[in-house]
């Protein structure tokens, strides 16, 4: 199969510029700009079934949708944060089809008529934003980025922004906050960021992640039609599925939606020396754990099925498990980096993970009774629902989840008062 | 709340009320249906950010989509669509139809959580905690809290107990709750983002921004608001328990705005048994300070039991020596002085001199036959324009926002009367338009629409032009029923063309409300009153008058001038007073703050000084008396939106001082037995109801009645406002102006425009300063490092041709008088000026412009 979004297995040179033209490179803004109006790209996307990539899956054309027509200032941003453990499918995008990614945001900024496209990349990119950058001048050269693009009396410009290293600003509202200049932490909702009031600078804003915007080119110019037929019916299209974990060839793997687990690891060349898995974690840290049983197997890798098992299909950094894990282990060291990233701003999560980290090392270190358990599970249920942003829910997804298909592995804990006997100790 | 606003039924656990769209949930919750929904980020003065999710609740909508109509079933009730999540109260607006639940088990429990969680984390410091005993956390844990703690002791987070937000403030750090109360009351209510948020999740801490810390004057507020102890002031941490502090209604006895306060007071072992003050809190008055005070007002009030204070009276001997004296000596001294000054006696009071004591005095100066009653200092005037549209009763700076303009004419408000600032600050955040009429650049500055700037001493001329372009402008007509004079403004032929005026004309005439506020920098005593006057007319030819949000406000200099004047006493009459054979000095330091007033006390031969402190003026004098701080008595300011307010009695008496009234009241009955003593302030002022019309209705009782206030701050519950003290003392009452009078006639009378002299050499200007070093002031040893050493500041063209650089001592010299400071230089200066602030310098600086030289 021909990659849609990773071309660069296919066409090794494609991040650049030339190549990338030659190969039907910014094609799809051209027929955008040229042949469309904004309604209609908007409708294409739509009618394509797009789903945001970066974790919520939400329809790409309906957000668009939701941004005032006639409103004057409006942003596109692009969500480069790419900070959730497992996941590093965005970065290969832009280091190796960077104009894709810049050509998709393009035709979303014509989409909505922005103003400018902001390029939020994790601090740890700042070699991927000096590439982009260059990009950017590049495609600004050809008319496809800047003052009247390919001729026309639209203009926008590009910027890449580098954050200072911390998860939450990978959520779309902190995001914004610290693109502005202001600490990292989200925004009560609504406004949301489509609406005046809620987005970059407080104007009307798309934020989609990289992803998501790489599938657009594909769909102005192929359709949406033809975007539809890949996939399945509510998930259409392909993903990139970040594979971690215990199989033998860890990577990047472009499939439809609709691929099983099971197919998955056998894509990522089977689990490694040959162990069985033992549990899967489909969206990095932050979606529930599942068992690695042949239900959980055997379920096709769309939103709506994962979701059937009880998990998130989130941004599909598939964390894949075998039976050495230690489950306790897994799930203290999501605790800590929950505890490490929350943000702060509000009551349940800051305290929440403090305390659940804080509860959990005490059992891995042999320091817990049967009671704990309860207690873990208990505050961890009560993080849930109540927060500003939804790290409070992902932080007490690993206890809940772990807590749920593992308990008897916390029991062995507590009543062996075994030591720690994996990697380093608690801290 | 304002009216005109449109109501909608909303439904809170099941009952039906009728609650003004867009208004805050928790606000109308608490208000309507007395339900508390508790909070602890949620301030109602700030804008909500929705952080400790304390307020949640289940959250509807039973409004049909297509009709927008209720929909209602069978049985009457609201059919509603429950949101599946709870939602924070706080973060919502009430719509039509909405529906709440705040009594079910899903909202018990997630409160429960919440203080659960929050408990985790904060200190087991109640019992030395200066919030304990009113301290929302407290509160809200009796209610929500667990019996038992789950979190285990030993894993609590012990972070620094002691750290200096600047010298003023201290932060806990284990007692924050990180709900960002503070940071928006500096970034949303001041304007002073000096405070912040660094790191993240359990490490969020709150940190100064500024270099120097802290650097707002407004800081102490944030103590109020904090919900938990995690910020004290130097003055009162650890200086008592809550629950020991007797509050007693007072007055911030500096500004003109009258900000309302309450004095946290007990009977104390360092003060030898006396009841003394042991904290200042804001008073909630909404017309006047809302819940906020400046730090001046907050810990300023060490004066009142300083060192320092005179406690007995004393008489000076033919010798010069002073030799202290019975207060019947003292006052039977004075009466035989009195009798033999063949009415050549003259009266000057400061501005913390109450209504009741300018009114005995009075009294006192005409039964010897004088008539000369002058204030100090003796920089504003214009009673006749206030009387005429000062602003209308009712008025709130708080209902200001769209359609109303505020100016602000030569002030430098956040200096002057930092709750005006504030208050401006924030009307103008709500959509208010504020246009300076100013001679240099002040902090009102980044948030004014428009600027007339002009030179010191031209404000006249630019009050005149802003009337020429309102002549001059489209559609402008005048209703001649309105006012006389209208003929005598069209004589005056203002310059109608200035750069810029056409705007500000516009945005005089557009609004629907203008205020002007006027203070006297660079003006002389005439100009500020031909500034006043022209104030008058402007206000009075656009019909900005006679309702409330319209009319003058004085920025006087003091908390009672606007009562001096309306007493009869003036700025005018100061120097005549100050030569008079007999002359009583009450509260004021003419001589130590004025080189001027020393000539004009030269020539008297008897100086009778009523005085808290030794001063220049208590050097000369024949007689000193000791004055009563004003915690230490009751009485009455008026401040300069002219409202009538009361303070009450609070610290027990520092020496042997009789209240001011009193005194003077003896000292009449002492000339003339007829005259009989008055027994308390409160009869003073029922005589003051019977001979002044406009005080008719400001007996104590009057003053003291309240009404039931919004926001509901400081009640039981504590949590709402934090600890803004609940109002006991009552809101004032405003006298009506002639503009508010049905049928009562106007008049303009133009002043004409001055012709603009060639500058030559440099023009002493003084500026006042908040914080000064007044005895009054100066004695809160805490506020030493904020108080900026004497200083001059210059432009920078007239610094480098005098050789001067920045941090250069130099002496300013004007006519006899010599002052030695350091300069300052800067851009923000005018060329051709000095700035000096007044009572800063050792020796006395002009309190009017003069004409000065800088030596090195
Ligand atoms: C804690 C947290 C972290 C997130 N991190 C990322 C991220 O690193 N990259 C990303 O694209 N979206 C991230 N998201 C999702 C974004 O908030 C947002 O939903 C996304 O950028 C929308 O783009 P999409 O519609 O194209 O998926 C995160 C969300 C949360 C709550
Ligand atoms: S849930 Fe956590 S990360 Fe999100 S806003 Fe609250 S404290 Fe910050
Ligand atoms: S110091 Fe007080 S007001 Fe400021 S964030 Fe902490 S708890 Fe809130
Ligand atoms: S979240 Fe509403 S009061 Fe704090």
């Amino acid at each position: 199969m021909e990659h849609i979004l990773l071309r660069s297995r296919d066409i090794s040179d494609i991040r650049k510029l030339d190549v990338y033209l030659r190969n039907g490179g910014y094609e799809g803004l051209k027929k955008a700009v040229l042949e469309h109006t904004s309604d209609q790209v908007i409708q294409i996307v739509k009618d394509s079934g797009l789903r945001g990539r970066g974790g919520a899956g939400f329809s790409t054309g309906m957000k668009w949708s939701f941004i005032p027509r006639d409103y004057p200032v409006k942003y596109v941003v692009v969500n480069a944060d790419e900070s959730e453990p497992g996941t590093f499918k965005d970065r290969e995008l832009m280091e190796f089809n960077p104009h894709q990614v810049i050509e998709g945001a393009m035709i979303a900024a014509y989409a909505i008529k922005a103003r400018a496209v902001y390029i939020y990349l994790r601090g740890e990119f700042w070699d991927i934003a000096g590439d982009l950058d260059q990009c950017i001048e590049q495609a600004r050269e050809k008319g496809l980025v800047g003052q009247n693009i390919l001729g026309t009396d639209w203009s926008c410009e590009c910027y890449t922004h580098l954050g200072a290293g911390a998860y939450i600003c990978g959520e779309e509202t902190a995001l914004l906050n610290s693109l502005q200049g202001l600490i990292g932490q989200p925004r009560v909702r609504p406004p949301f960021p489509a609406q005046v009031g809620g987005g970059l600078y407080y104007e009307p804003t798309v934020v989609n992640n990289v992803e998501t915007l790489a599938n657009v080119p594909w769909i102005i110019v192929n359709g949406a039609e033809a975007y539809k037929k890949i996939g399945t019916e509510k998930s259409p299209g392909t993903k990139i599925f970040c594979v971690s974990g215990h199989v033998n060839n860890p990577g990047n793997y472009e499939f439809p939606l609709g691929i099983t687990f099971r197919q998955l690891i056998e894509a990522a060349g089977g689990m490694r020396d040959g162990k069985k898995c033992k549990a899967i974690l489909p969206s990095g840290a932050s979606g529930p754990v599942v068992p690695g049983t042949d239900k959980v197997l055997d379920t096709p890798l769309t939103y709506e099925d994962v979701a059937a098992i009880d998990t998130v299909l989130g941004s599909a950094s598939v964390i894949i498990m075998d039976e050495d894990t230690d489950m306790v282990w897994a799930a203290l060291k999501m605790a800590r980096f929950f505890k490490h990233e929350s943000c702060g701003k509000c009551t349940p999560c800051r305290e929440g993970t403090y305390w659940l980290y804080r509860v959990i090392s005490d059992l891995y270190k042999g320091n817990a009774t049967l009671k704990d358990i309860e207690l873990l599970a208990d505050v961890a249920a009560n993080m849930q629902g109540v927060t500003i942003c939804a790290l409070g829910d992902f932080a007490a997804n690993p206890i809940l989840s772990t807590v749920k298909h593992f308990r008897a592995e916390y029991e062995a804990y507590v009543k062996a008062q075994k030591p720690a006997t994996v990697a380093s100790a608690a801290d | 709340m304002p009216d005109k606003v449109e109501f909608v039924t909303i439904f809170i656990d099941g009952e039906a009320y009728q609650v003004p769209k867009g208004a805050n949930l928790v606000d109308v919750a608490k208000f309507y249906a007395d339900n508390d929904i508790p909070v602890f980020c949620y301030h109602p003065k700030m804008s909500p950010v929705g952080m400790c999710r304390m307020c949640l609740v289940e959250l509807g909508n039973s409004v049909d989509r297509q009709t927008n109509d209720i929909k209602y079933n069978a049985d009457g009730k609201p059919e509603v669509m429950w949101f599946p999540k709870l939602q924070t109260a706080c973060t919502t607006t009430v719509t039509h139809g909405m529906a709440v639940r705040t009594d079910t088990p899903k909202v018990t429990d997630a409160r429960d959580d919440v203080i659960e969680f929050i408990l985790t984390s904060h200190p087991l410091d109640c019992p030395i905690c200066d919030k304990g005993g009113e301290c929302p956390l407290q509160n809200l844990t009796m209610r929500h809290g667990a019996g038992v703690s789950r979190f285990d002791f030993d894993n609590k987070l012990h972070l620094d107990k002691h750290v200096p937000l600047g010298e003023l403030i201290y932060l806990d750090r284990e007692r924050c709750i990180q709900c960002a109360r503070c940071t928006r009351f500096c970034d949303e209510v001041v304007g002073d983002p000096v405070l912040g948020f660094h790191e993240r999740g359990r490490s969020l801490q709150i940190v100064t921004l500024s270099d120097p810390p802290f650097d707002t004057y407004f800081s102490g507020n944030t103590t109020d608001i904090c919900p938990v102890g995690a910020l004290t002031t130097a003055d009162f941490r650890f200086g008592a328990r809550p629950w020991e502090l007797n509050e007693v209604p007072s007055l911030d006895p500096y500004g003109p705005e009258g900000a309302n306060i309450s004095l946290s007071t007990r009977l104390d072992r360092d003060s030898g048994g006396v009841t003394i003050i042991k904290r200042v809190m804001p008073r909630q008055n909404e017309y006047v300070n809302e819940i906020w005070i400046s730090d001046k007002t907050r810990f300023g009030h060490h004066h009142s039991r300083a060192e320092n204070r005179l406690s007995k009276p004393m008489v000076r001997r033919e010798d010069g020596t002073l030799e202290t004296v019975s207060w019947n000596e003292a006052l039977n001294t004075i009466a035989e002085v009195l009798k033999k000054s063949a009415g050549s006696v003259g009266a000057v009071a400061g501005p913390m001199v109450s209504n009741e004591d300018l009114w005995e005095l009075r009294q006192l100066v005409e039964l010897t036959g004088g008539s000369k009653l002058g204030i100090w200092p003796a920089t504003m005037t214009g009673a006749e324009a206030v009387a005429q549209v000062g602003v209308g009763t009712g008025t709130n700076f708080k209902d200001m926002g769209k359609g109303t303009t505020i100016v602000v004419v030569a002030s430098d408000l956040e200096e002057e009367a930092p709750i005006w600032f504030l208050r401006t600050k924030q009307a103008r955040d709500r959509g208010a338009k504020l246009m300076l009429l100013t001679a240099r650049p002040t902090k009102l500055d980044k948030y004014a629409a428009c600027i007339l700037r002009h030179h010191h001493g031209e404000t006249l001329n630019a009050v005149n032009n802003l009337i020429g372009a309102v002549l001059s402008s489209d559609g402008f007509t005048f209703e001649e029923s309105r006012a006389e004079g209208f003929d005598t403004v069209k004589k005056a032929k203002y310059k109608g063309d200035e750069a810029g005026y056409d705007e500000a004309a516009k945005m005089i005439t557009g609004a629907e409300n203008v205020v002007v506020l006027v203070g006297h920098e660079g003006l002389t005593l005439a100009q500020h009153g031909d500034v006043m006057q022209s104030a008058a007319n402007l206000l009075i030819l656009t019909g900005h008058v006679g309702k409330p949000n319209n009319g003058l406000i004085p920025v006087w200099p003091g908390a009672n001038t606007q009562g001096a004047l309306d007493l009869g006493f003036s700025a005018e009459a100061t120097a005549d007073a100050l030569s008079q054979s007999v002359v009583i000095v009450a509260g004021a330091d003419p001589v130590g703050t004025d080189p001027a007033a020393k000539a004009f006390i030269a020539s008297a031969d008897f100086v009778i000084a009523l005085s808290m402190f030794d001063t220049a003026t208590t050097a000369i004098a024949k007689v000193i008396l000791p004055r009563q701080s004003v915690p230490e008595r009751d009485g009455t300011f008026t401040n300069g939106e002219r409202r009538v307010q009361r303070f009450y009695t609070a610290q027990g008496l520092i020496g042997d001082t009789r209240p001011d009234w009193k005194v003077f009241s003896q000292l009449s009955n002492l000339i003339d037995p007829a005259v009989k003593v008055r027994l308390s302030a409160a009869a003073v002022m029922a005589e003051i109801t019977k001979n002044v019309p406009r005080y008719a209705e400001m007996s104590y009782k009057n003053l003291a009645r309240m009404e039931k206030q919004f926001p509901d701050v400081g009640g039981d519950d504590l949590y709402y406002g934090g600890t803004a003290y609940g109002n006991h003392g009552g809101l004032g009452v405003q006298w009506p102006v002639d503009a508010e009078a049905a049928g009562k006639k106007l008049t303009l009378k133009a002043v004409k425009s001055e012709k603009t002299a060639k500058r030559k050499g440099l023009v002493a200007v003084p500026v006042r300063r908040l914080y000064d070093r007044s005895p009054e002031f100066s004695a809160s040893q805490m506020m030493h490092q904020r108080i900026p050493s004497a200083y001059a500041q210059l432009s920078r063209k007239d610094a480098e041709k005098l050789k001067v650089v920045e941090g250069d001592d130099i002496t300013l010299v004007f006519g006899d008088g010599k002052v030695r400071v350091t300069a300052k230089v800067d851009g923000s200066t005018p060329e051709g000026v000095v700035l000096v602030p007044v009572n800063l310098t050792d020796n006395p600086v002009p309190t009017a412009p003069m004409a000065v030289e800088v030596e090195k």
